[in-house]
């Protein structure tokens, strides 16, 4: 077989709906990332999973805008928040093909370079065991386990929320920079371009949620680095999972005090300090005299 | 701490060389605030959290479902995600090479950034209107473009308690904590109240050996007196200055308390160290910790 039909019959296979879609039986295969654990604590609360689904976005972003804007790169926040929409669309039909009513356990890959954003979304459809017909319900990033505890607790995932903001750090003049020369002082310029960029990226994470009806955004992930090519270009992503409600009240839990008997017990931990301040070079050689 | 090694034993005696100048409190963040407060953007995304007629808030938080969940047991709701920051230019001190000693304008450089920062996370705690702040991270960052500037960050969520009982320290101030969730709901079942996170920096110098110092331990089972010293010293410091802070919040204690030790960008003989943990005060009435249950389980 050449490479050609078997790309092609890959293609054709995840194409195709999942055999058990809409089925009751669990007999047929399932694929999931969850681990043994995982799944059985699904079944206890009536989920079982379906299939590994994913949904895979990549957005332009224009030329040039890294290079002549100062402050909020626009064109690339909105690129980002195009590619999160169209993957979590892409998520959502994969998994209503292959029969879920969920997916949980969304890995969220950010990829940013000058030209392009791209999302990919990968995660677990699960449906509730028994039932005939399956509703798109929600999707979310939060474990098999996370899932459980907060659906007991009468709170239900509705979707991801992300936001992002990308921003170009400005320079200080060189007078600037010559008067902080050796002193102890606050760059406000630098600090509110850096504060609001972060803000905005929570407040996008905000309005998505709000999009998605939720009562609140749980498990929010901050993720901050450099983006692109140029070290002053600094991207902010916030991804978490919007929450609603179900229940008229928030159903306590309960928790009991364990105290675990395997736990490892440590006497004495040595460490080295990373960069070896001073006792280390007490050995013998003369290293520094 | 239960036993000072320098006054258990002669081997070291206390240092009394940096006594003589005490570090001067940073008086908050009157050194060089942002313009006018919190940016306007923070303040509009804050808005847009809290509940008004026609308007629906939402929570947002960055505690995982476990902290979430004890959090509403001990009867707090998430608020929302705050933060503060500032970028910050650090002086220069020269330092001699055969002298330990602190670093007193460093020092007040990693003060005062991190109290611009968490007075920055306090403003936007308060304007939500929290009771405190939870999961706080004190975090620094570097990049590539600033020599010598660093970003103090600190993050974390603010939470108000849902029977109307106001939690905020003597300063009328949310408290703020660095405990996780599980940690805040064992506290609370101890009959412990948050006050506020503390700490206390100390930046040092340590001393480089001389030639004859090093040559005389060549070889031999010795302690090396000054860097003892130094290193001691340093730690008493910044313990100090921590329980100082404590006490000014007239706290009853500080608890999961951390000691950093970190050199940043100043190279090898001189550190950073951080002490940081959450000063508390017990609540009036009977507390009752129940009997934990002892487990042992199979995946050991």
């Amino acid at each position: 077989m050449t490479l050609r039909d078997e790309v092609r019959q890959a293609v054709a296979a995840v194409g195709s709906p999942a055999p058990h879609a809409g089925g009751a039986g669990g007999a047929k295969g399932t694929t999931s990332d969850l681990t043994i654990d995982e799944t059985l604590l699904l079944h206890s609360a009536g989920w079982e999973p379906v299939d590994l689904v994913y949904g895979i976005s990549w957005w332009s972003i224009p030329w040039g805008v890294w290079q002549w804007t100062t402050g909020e790169v626009q064109e690339a926040s909105t690129a980002f928040t195009g590619a999160v929409d169209h993957a979590a669309k892409q998520l959502r039909q994969s998994c209503e093909q292959s029969g879920g009513s969920g997916v949980l356990g969304v890995e969220v890959g950010v990829r940013v370079s000058s030209h392009h954003v791209s999302i990919e979304l990968t995660g677990t459809a699960v449906r509730r065991t028994g039932a005939d017909s399956h509703r798109f319900e929600f999707v979310s990033d939060l474990s098999a386990r996370d899932f459980v505890l907060l659906t007991r607790a009468g709170w239900w995932p509705l979707g991801l929320a992300a936001g992002a903001s990308f921003v170009i750090a400005p320079r200080r003049t060189a007078r600037e920079w010559a008067a902080q020369q050796g002193q102890n002082v606050e760059l406000p310029n630098l600090t509110q371009a850096l504060y609001l960029a972060r803000e905005r990226a929570m407040e996008r994470m905000q309005q998505s949620g709000t999009a998605l009806k939720a009562e609140g955004i749980v498990a929010v992930k901050l993720r901050e680095g450099r983006a692109s090519s140029s070290a002053r270009v600094i991207q902010f992503v916030a991804i978490g999972t919007g929450v609603h409600l179900r229940t008229s009240a928030h159903r306590t839990v309960s928790p009991e005090l364990v105290v675990p008997l395997d736990e490892q017990v440590r006497a004495f931990d040595v460490k080295g300090l990373r960069r070896a301040p001073a006792g280390r070079r007490s050995g013998g050689g003369p290293e520094r005299t | 701490m239960t036993e000072r090694p320098g006054e258990a034993g002669a081997a070291l005696s206390q240092p009394d060389g940096v006594d003589g100048a005490p570090l001067s409190q940073p008086d908050g963040v009157d050194g060089a605030p942002l313009p006018d407060g919190l940016p306007r953007d923070a303040s509009r995304r804050l808005a847009a959290l809290e509940d008004r007629p026609g308007h629906k808030g939402m929570f947002t938080s960055d505690l995982s479902v476990n902290e979430f969940l004890l959090i509403k047991e001990v009867g707090f709701h998430p608020l929302g995600f705050v933060m503060g920051s500032s970028i910050y230019h650090l002086g220069i001190q020269t330092r001699k090479w055969s002298q330990s000693q602190e670093l007193s304008k460093l020092t007040e450089a990693m003060y005062q950034a991190r109290e611009l920062a968490m007075d920055r996370m306090d403003a936007e705690a308060t304007e939500l209107g929290a009771d405190g702040v939870v999961g706080v991270r004190l975090d620094v960052n570097y990049y590539e473009w600033g020599s010598d500037t660093a970003e103090f960050i600190a993050v974390g969520t603010a939470v108000k308690s849902e029977d109307g009982r106001s939690y905020r320290n003597r300063h009328g101030k949310p408290f703020t904590s660095d405990l996780s969730g599980q940690d805040f709901w064992i506290l609370m079942q101890t009959g412990h109240v948050p006050l506020g996170l503390v700490m206390g920096t100390c930046v040092y110098h340590i001393a480089h050996r001389g030639i004859g110092q090093t040559l005389r331990s060549t070889g031999r089972n010795v302690e090396l007196p000054n860097f003892t010293q130094a290193l001691y010293e340093a730690r008493e410091l910044a313990m100090t200055r921590m329980q100082d802070e404590a006490n000014e919040l007239g706290a009853t204690g500080i608890v999961g308390v951390r000691l950093e030790e970190k050199s940043h960008m100043w190279g090898d003989h001189t550190i950073e160290f951080l002490s940081l943990g959450t000063a508390v005060a017990r609540q009036e009435g009977d507390h009752t910790i129940p009997q934990p249950k002892t487990i042992i389980s199979l995946d050991g």
